[in-house]
């Protein structure tokens, strides 16, 4: 039985519209969602479902209009932008479609970069990175630019940067949107690992059916949440 | 997070070797048409040599903080999504900005020591018959080291509120979307 302190990520009647080309699109409507601690939950629909806009509502990159957001125990739909900043830092790890590599790093630099605006010493930012990529099993590829490697490899650096701090979350947003039937597998497995082995609460978005890596899949429609199973 | 600025200059190689040379061209010239404006050469003119190497100055160093916060802006809002502070990322952007014309400098100070080095052994030779000037006093590359600082900072405040309007937002959209 799960209690209130179990919740990681709370959205309490979160509505969120835009204004495209004069039409009003509403993005979110009345999205109630519980997140447990070390939950795998796998948010599904087609395109322009609000499936991203619910992730970026939960992660603090877009505020919500109406409704409360709660992260690990703290609301976050007002908060300041230094303050989900050092969120975002403390607690989050990203995961992007499009990886997101700085294409003038190397890989043990891009995941290290996670943790140059921090305090700690440069020999203990290395050590974390080496460790971060040892996990992704990518330690022999540290030296090498984000162009000298497959969309594989890129999505693994990928998730090293997103756990080098430790966070409690890792927000993926469609990580396998872009690789080829085996990578897919493999970052899938990867985070499937990171979850049960760091007990990191993972939230992945896609528009593909990959409920059979997940704790929980959440449906979405037209700005809803149609199903949760 | 200063040497992650250097690194990050010294990796964007052409960039950084343009804007270098072009600072390096113009610290010379502005210290080079101080220096004459101070001795009374060229009359008027060099100073109004020196005003059009400031305006250029500043052009261009509002170029460059428009450069690497506007063509990087997708690393800027990646940064911000993996929590980076808007000040962070500004001490990044600044850091590169200060590096590339600090070198600009040093490239500047290197060149006219050694001319005076040169140019005092020439004449100390007793079979020499003419007579070199040093090129450009301490006191015109001091001063075009402050006109360089006040641009500079000029081009901080440009590229800060450059950052602020990066939104973290975008580093989830696709490529070209």
């Amino acid at each position: 039985m799960s209690s209130d302190k179990d919740i990681m990520i709370e959205a309490v009647d979160v509505n969120k519209e835009y204004r495209r080309a004069g039409a009003i699109i509403r993005a979110l409507a009345d999205v109630n969602l519980k997140i447990r601690s070390g939950e795998f939950a796998i948010i599904q629909g087609p395109t322009g479902c609000g499936k991203s806009t619910l992730l970026n509502v939960l992660s603090g990159l877009d505020l919500p209009d109406s409704g409360r957001i709660i992260f690990d125990g703290e609301n976050i739909a007002r908060a300041t932008e230094d303050r989900l900043s050092r969120l975002r830092r403390q607690k989050i790890g990203f995961v992007f479609q499009e990886f997101n590599l700085v294409n003038t790093l190397t890989a043990m630099e891009n995941v290290e970069s996670v943790l140059w605006p921090t305090v700690l010493r440069q020999k203990e930012i290395e050590n974390r990175a080496i460790s971060a990529l040892r996990d992704v099993d990518l330690l022999d590829r540290k030296d090498h630019f984000p162009v000298q490697m497959s969309g594989g490899e890129k999505q693994r650096c990928a998730i090293a940067r997103a756990i080098i701090h430790r966070p409690r979350v890792i927000l993926a947003d469609e990580p396998s949107g872009n690789l080829d039937p085996q990578s897919e597998k493999e970052v899938m497995a990867l985070l499937k690992k990171i979850n049960k082995e760091m007990e990191t609460t993972i939230l992945l978005v896609t528009h593909r059916d990959l409920s059979s890596y997940g704790d929980k899949t959440i449906l979405m429609d037209s700005g809803r949440i149609t199903k949760i199973k | 997070m200063w040497r992650k600025a250097i690194l990050l200059s010294l990796r964007e190689k052409k960039v950084f070797t343009v804007f270098t040379l072009i600072y390096t061209t113009l610290i010379f010239l502005t210290s080079l048409f101080i220096g004459l404006g101070f001795r009374g050469e060229l009359g008027e003119l060099a100073w109004y040599f020196v005003l059009i190497f400031f305006g250029t100055s500043l052009f261009l160093s509002l170029l460059y903080a428009w450069i690497l916060v506007s063509r990087k802006r997708r690393v800027w809002a990646t940064f911000k999504c993996i929590g980076y502070t808007n000040k962070d990322i500004l001490v990044l952007v600044s850091g590169i900005i200060f590096f590339t014309t600090l070198v600009g400098f040093f490239i500047v100070i290197e060149v006219l020591f050694h001319y005076a080095a040169i140019v005092t052994y020439l004449n100390q030779l007793p079979d020499v018959y003419f007579t070199l000037e040093v090129l450009v006093d301490l006191l015109p590359v001091v001063i075009t080291s402050g006109i360089f600082i006040f641009v500079q900072i000029l081009a901080f405040i440009l590229a800060y509120r450059k950052v602020l309007k990066v939104r973290p937002i975008i580093a989830l959209k696709k490529v070209g979307e």
